[in-house]
């Protein structure tokens, strides 16, 4: 499968992507954002159909929407998207944006299928330089503001308290998000952010209680994820987005699994 | 080094309502500083003049040192997430933000060990804090506080919920911080006969105000007290501290 030029690409970029949505993913569990990341996917929808409408490429329209977004969400404060309404509203609002910008140009319904369930093929070569800068930059970003991130995220009292810009950090996280979200959209589509954002740092909890051991864990599962929903894709023609996702569920039930036997060895549950 | 720690004419509001009145006192340095005073008095929103959190609407706070001071703080109360279950060593370790490597050094390694060792956290280390007792928790959040190598440490009610047994070794613990390490301490405590005992200054705070202020030994003026403890509308959150205050006068 390597010999095809698309499958190295996709292969390269979703090693990557996958690495990074095991790290920020840790951090959006703690920091109860993993909504917000549900929302922030569709509304980069929204931002990829108005990018075609407008003849931009999707990445620019998916990268402008979702960092608005994030603008938005660090105007009004966290805690308000926090409330399942808040989210129902923007979703579905960004969701029938989406639908609209998409009527209103040319775009094939194969675009649409695309953006909303993710496509690695004919993901060129200057869309694997695109990803991987902006995968490489997040990455960067987290291992610069790794410390004060970690501590905002596990114990804001204590951030707070120790003189940390608190408010700072949340805005850049979510801007961070932003761009993490955007990348993710390529690979499994805005509708399953989640499988590669949040599942995988939910399973990590299960295995390990020390933070760069869940960064680690995550960022193994997403990637394995990955490279299986990419083999698998590739041999049975089956979406690679639904490999992907299976096998992340299957990890989370695992870790359950494994979560809840430990306690019957300790005699708890 | 912390040399001077002062508070001239501090006043703090929230939405126009006084919560600290005018008060000034100031706090010897390299010693144990306890503050009492009824629920509701303004113990906790002073600590947190101290370390910045809330601006006071008037009068002047002078914390000097060699540099920058350090603050050290236990807060009252801290939310855990029992959903992200992070180990107490994880846990501790968030408080060195001396500088952005990613990896520890290997001083701070060291540090690490040896803080655990002080604060008799080594056997936590794996446990996530949301399992850990609240005597143990407490522990784990001074090893947190105490990693940062704090010129000046604020303890609120940190023996509120420990067992006789456990108050008395976090307070040797606190007392040992401050004797060998030259940290300031600032300790709340509604444990009178614990603020006898470990406090060499004691400030009596009653509704925002300033009441008494000295050494440890205004805690033997019954009638201050009383007078103090009581003078406050009883409700039943006072009523419970006044009568554990009593209970504890009885057994000592
Ligand atoms: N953020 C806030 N907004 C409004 N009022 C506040 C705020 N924080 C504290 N207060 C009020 O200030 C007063 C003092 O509160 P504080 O927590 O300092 O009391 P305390 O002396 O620590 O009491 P306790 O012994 O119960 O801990 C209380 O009446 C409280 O309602
Ligand atoms: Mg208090």
């Amino acid at each position: 499968m390597f010999a095809y030029d698309f499958m190295r690409h996709a292969f390269i970029a979703g090693t990557l992507i996958a690495i990074m949505c095991g790290a920020i993913g840790v951090f959006i569990m703690a920091r109860n954002l993993s909504f917000i990341a549900h929302t922030f996917s569709h509304i980069g929808f929204a931002g990829a159909s108005f990018a075609v409408f407008a003849g931009l490429d999707p990445l620019i329209g998916l990268l402008l929407f979702t960092l608005l977004g994030a603008c938005g969400v660090g105007q009004l404060g966290v805690r308000v998207f926090r409330r399942d309404a808040a989210v129902s509203v923007i979703l579905s609002l960004a969701l029938g944006l989406g639908i609209l910008f998409l009527s209103l140009s040319d775009a094939q319904g194969s675009f649409t299928k695309t953006i909303l369930f993710g496509s690695v093929v004919g993901i060129d070569l200057q869309d694997v330089w695109q990803l991987v800068g902006l995968t490489l930059f997040v990455l960067l970003v987290l291992a610069v503001g790794y410390r004060w991130l970690k501590f905002d995220s596990f114990d804001q009292t204590g951030a707070e308290a120790a003189g940390l810009p608190v408010h700072l950090i949340s805005i850049g996280f979510l801007l961070l998000m932003a761009v993490a979200v955007s990348v993710t959209v390529q690979i499994v589509g805005a509708l399953l952010v989640f499988a590669l954002m949040t599942v995988p740092a939910a399973a990590a909890r299960f295995f390990t209680q020390s933070i760069f051991g869940m960064i680690l864990t995550a960022a193994l599962l997403a990637m394995a994820g990955v490279w299986f929903g990419l083999s698998a894709g590739y041999y049975t023609n089956a979406p690679v987005s639904f490999y992907i996702v299976a096998f992340e569920a299957l990890s989370y039930f695992v870790g359950l699994l494994y979560q809840r036997v430990g306690q019957m060895r300790r005699g708890e549950a | 080094m912390l040399h001077r720690i002062q508070m001239n004419h501090l006043s703090v509001g929230f939405n126009g309502e006084e919560v600290l009145r005018d008060l000034s006192f100031y706090v010897p340095v390299g010693k144990m500083f306890a503050i009492i005073g009824p629920n509701g008095a303004g113990k906790s929103t002073l600590l947190k003049v101290l370390l910045g959190l809330i601006r006071p609407q008037a009068g002047e706070m002078v914390i000097e040192g060699d540099g920058k001071p350090v603050i050290g703080y236990v807060p009252q109360s801290r939310p855990i997430d029992e959903e992200t279950p992070i180990a107490a060593k994880d846990f501790i370790t968030l408080g060195l933000t001396s500088h952005l490597l990613p990896w520890l050094t290997r001083a701070e390694r060291s540090k690490l060990k040896e803080i655990m060792e002080f604060t008799d956290t080594e056997m936590l280390a794996k446990k996530p804090i949301g399992r850990l007792s609240g005597g143990e928790r407490q522990r784990v959040f001074l090893a947190q506080a105490l990693i940062r190598e704090p010129d000046l440490l604020l303890l609120d009610e940190s023996t509120a919920n420990l067992d006789p047994g456990a108050q008395e070794e976090m307070m040797r613990l606190v007392f040992r911080i401050c004797e060998k390490r030259g940290v300031t301490v600032i300790f709340i405590s509604h444990d009178l006969a614990q603020v006898a005992t470990y406090a060499d200054q004691v400030l009596l705070l009653a509704r925002g105000k300033y009441v008494q202020g000295g050494a440890a030994d205004l805690l033997s003026d019954q009638q201050l007290l009383a007078e103090y403890y009581q003078h406050e509308p009883v409700d039943a959150a006072q009523k419970a501290t006044l009568e554990s205050a009593q209970r504890q006068a009885m057994f000592h």
